[in-house]
């Protein structure tokens, strides 16, 4: 513990920081490059992310009639369309690390010159950020041209949806922080079925995919902005429909600050840990 | 009924091999249940904030709700094989079942069971129950014999929409995202009554996906409420509608069967 802690706070200056920094630039614009290929896979995921967008719109609607409620309509339907075309930023499982761990290729990545962790947090960036962006632009387009009842609103105001651009980058970090933390299980218990999944489902009911989050029981409003789910995307939707003031919109960043580093903290120790009690098998 | 006694070899087999791994499991069945009931929390949230939809109150949709993880998951449970087709292109499987003296469609049928998905069943027939509960069924014959036709016309129905992508998988090899909006979409479209729904999704899940005549005509029944306008007797004639649709999924199966080449694996 003590070693990892001198690790991280060994003097940098800006120079040697940045050439540091490089190869997992070039990690992510690797992975970036692999990810674009799947252009094809995408337009099916589009289509059925909107029909799904659709479906839940038209809930909504007829549950709106029955019973008018504080949060209105069209935040709710925003809400809908951005959840569901940033969906891909949320689930991504890297294929290849349960293989890599599987075939003892895990040998290999220890070799490597860079922070095993390091080197799967920028993959996991590069395939969440492509893989959301691919459907995300081409959805949200969709979103803004339908007719009024169903489309998506604009942001509420210029400084919000500047706010709403840097939450949702905190929120990456976040989630890529949540997915590694994954991996660290899945390394462990060589089984990605178990823990993990049980975490990705919590993870699709708390951060507002289901269900937007502004429509959970009014008393839970307070706590439930807290929880580290809350920070991938409900926290950026939340500054783009103009449901908070700048100050608290200051403060639901520094939330997402606190998350990101304690889950980092937490990933990175979980990782070294492993590193250290690491078996491998075979040849 | 040599086939039925094929296939529950098959099962109680497949089973047995799940089972050499009980940690593994049950801790997958665990979180298939976290899941499902995520899903439950989220619409008992949704009911707790709106109290009802259109016609229908809270104890109504769990009943819906339950009727349909019931189906959904039997059909991905029992039908693993249909419901994941793309593997058994994939890794050639369906090459050496061209070659033995059986039918197709059982033998695929026969490949893979997903144990996991009964902690899924458990969290419908728990919201079934309660709603069941609610609304102060009282359970006669025709009604349980109802319920049972519609789960089976529903079981018919999501396996011939799982056929639509099988058959696209034979043509293209990988299975194709979009045929999702049917059998995923129609999950958790039709997990709500469709009279709530505006005329296109009501025409889509009526007449293209017979959800509505498979599951919703047959629940309303049972809950003494009217549905889409039809008269009592209708719900013992609609949940056929899912047998029609295998039917015809079935022989679009056998011919593109004819057409299938091998990925040469």
């Amino acid at each position: 513990m003590m070693n990892l802690c001198i690790r991280f706070l060994r003097p940098l200056s800006p120079h040697s920081l940045l050439r540091r920094l490089k190869p997992y630039f070039s990690v992510f614009m690797m992975r970036f490059r692999i990810e674009t290929q799947y252009r094809g896979a995408a337009l099916g995921g589009i289509i059925t992310q909107v029909f799904f967008g659709l479906m839940l719109i038209a809930l909504y609607t007829t549950l709106y009639q029955s019973a008018p409620q504080t949060v209105p309509l069209a935040q709710t339907v925003t809400y809908v369309w951005l959840q569901q075309s940033c969906f891909r930023m949320l689930l991504s499982t890297d294929s290849e690390l349960m293989q890599t761990v599987r075939t003892g290729g895990m040998a290999y990545e220890m070799c490597r010159p860079l922070s095993p962790y390091g080197f799967y947090y920028t993959r996991a960036m590069a395939q969440k950020l492509v893989g959301s962006t691919l459907r995300a632009v081409p959805m949200l387009l969709i979103a803004f041209l339908l007719p009024a009842p169903w489309g998506i609103s604009l942001p509420a105001g210029v400084w919000q949806l500047g706010m709403f651009l840097l939450a949702l980058f905190m929120g990456l970090l976040c989630t890529c922080a949540m997915s590694n933390i994954a991996m660290a299980f899945t390394i462990r218990s060589l089984d990605n079925s178990g823990i993990t999944s049980a975490m990705n489902l919590l993870l699709v009911t708390f951060c507002g995919n289901l269900l937007p989050l502004t429509l959970f029981p009014d008393k839970w409003q307070k706590f439930i902005r807290l929880t580290p789910y809350a920070q991938l995307l409900d926290a950026p939707i939340r500054i783009y429909t103009g449901e908070y003031t700048f100050m608290q919109s200051i403060e639901t960043i520094g939330i997402q600050v606190f998350w990101t580093c304690a889950l980092i903290a937490l990933g990175y120790f979980m990782w070294h840990r492993n590193q250290k009690h690491m078996i491998v098998q075979g040849g | 009924m040599d086939t039925i006694k094929l296939y529950l070899r098959s099962m109680k087999m497949l089973m047995r091999c799940q089972m050499e791994y009980p940690r593994s499991f049950l801790l997958n069945t665990l979180s298939q249940i976290i899941m499902q009931g995520g899903e439950l929390f989220a619409v008992m949230l949704l009911i707790d904030r709106f109290q009802r939809i259109g016609q229908w109150q809270g104890k109504h949709i769990l009943f819906f709700f339950g009727m349909m993880t019931i189906t959904f998951y039997l059909v991905e449970c029992f039908g693993r094989g249909i419901s994941n087709f793309s593997p058994v292109v994939q890794s050639g499987a369906l090459d050496t079942m061209l070659l033995r003296p059986r039918g197709i469609l059982t033998q695929v049928c026969c490949y893979a069971v997903d144990p996991r998905r009964l902690g899924c069943i458990a969290i419908g027939i728990a919201a079934l129950c309660t709603g069941s509960r609610a609304c102060q069924i009282v359970w006669t014959l025709p009604k349980a014999l109802l319920l049972l036709e519609s789960i089976a016309g529903g079981f018919l129905l999501i396996t011939a929409l799982f056929m639509i992508e099988a058959v696209t998988c034979m043509h293209s090899v990988k299975s194709i995202e979009m045929v999702n909006v049917f059998t995923y979409g129609g999950r958790s479209t039709c997990q709500y009554p469709i009279d709530i729904y505006p005329g296109p999704l009501k025409i889509m899940f009526t007449v293209i996906a017979p959800f509505a005549l498979t599951l919703h005509v047959p629940a309303a029944y049972i809950l003494d409420m009217q549905i889409l306008n039809l008269p009592g007797w209708a719900a013992f004639v609609t949940p056929l509608s899912g047998l029609v649709s295998f039917l015809i999924m079935y022989t679009v199966f056998q011919r593109s069967l004819k057409h299938y080449r091998s990925t040469g694996s």
